[in-house]
């Protein structure tokens, strides 16, 4: 033994064993299982059931082909679905934002005794089923709903006034269901700024117009993008709310899938609606994104 | 000349009442320092001022202005935050260009107003920086630039040291009185911490439970400090409480103390009988081993000595009369722990206070 050196135990240093994935890897095993067999084939599966032909009295015909996308690209009636679907989507998420941004706003600042409450009403819409939640729309709405014999009795309308089957009964509900999405990445965008900001933004001489404009507005980007995103694709991909408050007026792509596949019988058509409608929400919001990224430089 | 004025201020949150009667003037160019603990009020007066928040009652004038009622950004204030308050999504730059946008300064001249400012805070080549590529000491100086870049009537500091390390802490109080100075700005400095008051204000206000104090100088704050508890929290001071045994004719005192009769001062002749209690600064009372022939002393015996570099901090106990001093001492002069020595001070050094146990 040289001096100085503590000695060591007996044997060579072991040589770790290499493993081919550490073994907390395995962890996640079961849920890619679940999602490879319950998302990941059936999507496969609806790829490429969008490219078979349509046939009688069988679910598809033999044989490959891009029929069916040429001809929703091609029918002014699918496209026109195709944009009532994004317009609703986007005014939907406007509106979310207009009535949220003063309630998140509220919500990050209070210090009130009162915040869990408030909480809870922000997420009652999610607290009742979407049937339920939509009869109620249809006892609010209908021609002979309260509002409309609220109206007429009280002598503010001649006769009842069309408050559904229309894109604005639908618009109403879906507000009212998604509302939180957009309330939850608000609050905590604006949670994170720095309420000093104010506060210095008025020391130099802006009222609180150009505060909320230059310095509030900017920094909440993050929220206003993640809520916009969130509402704008769950109302282009409502179904239940559509169908139920939107009458025959009211075409929706989610509708017009459910029409082809279960209806119709017509699987490979309604698979390419399925699609189309999901790629279409990709590109947009992948446009969305990357626009407002451009303004959120700095932001984080 | 007189620039800021608060007269009579009152604000009170629910059942706090932060401000009680509050009256202050602050000289043109003068850097005065509201200095206390938490909750004192100190933060609440500045917001005041700054018209973040309004008093319930009481006046705010400014160059013989009444400004209480303006909101904040009508009133031709610089505020330099304890945090900083930069706009994250701003440039350096960016930052000090929104107040001279808000008072619509052509760009040219702001430009050039910009690089001179950023210069006079050594930040000259950051402009380009957002605020969180910079250091906590860079931020401050960032702060500090974009209140003094619109050149405002009055500079409010609200701690802004606080969240710095002490080493650029004590750097930044000279930086920021030497450019307060430079510029020649009313400021108003809020603080808990006495050392940056003292170093850095014209005068103190020191304030306990939402009203003044006292107010002066700092030499004055330190040496002759109006109760115990403003001696106790500005600086350290060893409290010996005593009754006046004879005024022996203008500031000088005898007082009665559980030492025996002790020679103090007060800037006006108190009656004999008087409670009281003296103040003696650790640094004015002096330890020596023998017992000096020339004035009273007591016996103690050294209990801790803590070699602090420049000095050596005794904590010494007369166990007679049940009594604990703090004397600090120069390294040469220091006493080991056990040792028996005296305690003696001058009269100059024992400052006598109306009795606040």
């Amino acid at each position: 033994m040289t001096a100085g050196v503590l000695p060591l135990t007996g044997s060579a240093p072991r040589k770790p064993r290499r493993r081919w994935l550490p073994a907390h890897y395995w962890l996640v095993a079961p849920a890619l299982v679940l999602i490879g067999v319950f998302l990941v084939l059936p999507y496969f599966n609806i790829i490429v059931m969008s490219f078979r032909a349509p046939a009688v009295g069988a679910p598809y015909a033999p044989g490959f082909s891009g029929g069916n996308y040429l001809r929703i690209l091609s029918d002014s009636y699918f496209l026109g679905v195709l944009a009532d679907t994004v317009f609703l989507g986007f005014v939907t998420a406007l509106v979310c934002l207009l009535l949220g941004y003063p309630v998140a706003y509220h919500l990050a600042r209070t210090r009130s005794r009162f915040r869990g409450l408030l909480y809870v009403f922000v997420l009652s819409p999610l607290l009742v089923g979407v049937v339920i939640r939509t009869f109620g729309w249809l006892i609010l709405l209908s021609g002979n709903g309260v509002i409309n014999r609220a109206l007429v009795d009280l002598g503010l309308a001649e006769r009842a006034l069309t408050l559904m089957n229309n894109r604005f009964g639908v618009t109403v509900a879906l507000v009212h269901v998604f509302l939180p999405f957009m309330i939850l990445p608000l609050v905590a965008a604006i949670g994170s700024i720095d309420p000093n900001l104010e506060a210095a933004g008025r020391s130099l001489g802006a009222g609180r117009w150009t505060v909320f404009r230059r310095i509030f507005l900017p920094l909440s980007l993050p929220g206003i993008q993640a809520g916009t995103i969130l509402v704008f694709v769950l109302a282009m991909s409502a179904y239940v709310t559509p169908v139920m408050l939107g009458g025959a007026q009211v075409k929706t792509m989610p509708v017009l899938v459910v029409q082809n596949l279960i209806d119709n019988f017509q699987w490979p058509m309604g698979a390419a609606l399925a699609l189309v409608l999901a790629v279409t929400g990709i590109v947009l919001v992948w446009v969305y994104a990357r626009l407002t990224g451009a303004l959120m430089r700095g932001v984080q | 000349m007189t620039k800021l004025v608060l007269e009579r201020l009152q604000k009170r949150f629910g059942a706090v009442h932060a401000i009680r009667d509050l009256d202050l003037a602050v000289g043109e160019g003068e850097l005065v320092s509201l200095l206390g603990p938490s909750g004192c009020g100190k933060t609440t007066t500045l917001r005041c001022v700054a018209g973040f928040e309004f008093p319930d009652e009481g006046r705010i004038a400014f160059d013989g202005a009444d400004i209480t009622d303006l909101p904040p950004e009508r009133r031709d204030i610089g505020m330099v935050f304890q945090n900083y308050a930069l706009f994250p999504h701003m440039t350096v730059r960016q930052n000090l260009a929104f107040g001279l946008e808000m008072r619509r300064i052509d760009r040219a001249a702001a430009a050039a107003r910009i690089e001179r400012v950023l210069g006079m805070v050594q930040l000259g080549g950051m402009a380009e920086r957002y605020p969180r590529q910079l250091s906590g000491g860079q931020q401050q100086r960032v702060a500090l630039a974009r209140a003094l870049v619109i050149e405002p009537k009055l500079l409010l500091l609200d701690e802004p040291l606080a969240n710095l390390d002490a080493a650029l802490r004590e750097e930044m109080r000279f930086f920021i009185r030497d450019l307060q100075r430079r510029v020649g700005i009313t400021a108003l400095y809020v603080t808990h911490d006495q050392a940056e008051a003292m170093v850095m204000s014209d005068r103190i206000v020191v304030m306990f439970d939402g009203a003044i104090a006292q107010l002066g100088p700092p030499a004055e704050i330190y040496q002759r400090p109006s109760t115990a508890r403003i001696a106790k929290f500005v600086g350290r001071a060893n409290l010996l409480p005593g009754t006046i045994e004879a005024s022996l004719g203008g500031a000088s005192h005898r007082v009665a103390t559980v030492l025996g009769p002790v020679a103090a001062r007060h800037d006006k002749a108190l009656a004999a009988g008087t409670k009281v209690t003296l103040a003696v600064r650790p640094e004015a009372a002096v330890l020596t081993a023998a017992a000096p022939a020339d004035r009273p002393s007591f016996r103690v015996r050294v209990e801790q000595s803590y070699f602090l570099g420049g000095a050596v901090d005794h904590v010494a106990r007369a166990a007679d009369a049940g009594i604990v001093f703090v004397v600090s001492t120069a390294p040469s002069n220091a006493l080991a722990p056990g040792t028996d020595a005296s305690i003696s001070f001058a009269e100059r050094d024992a400052w006598i206070m109306a009795d606040e146990p």
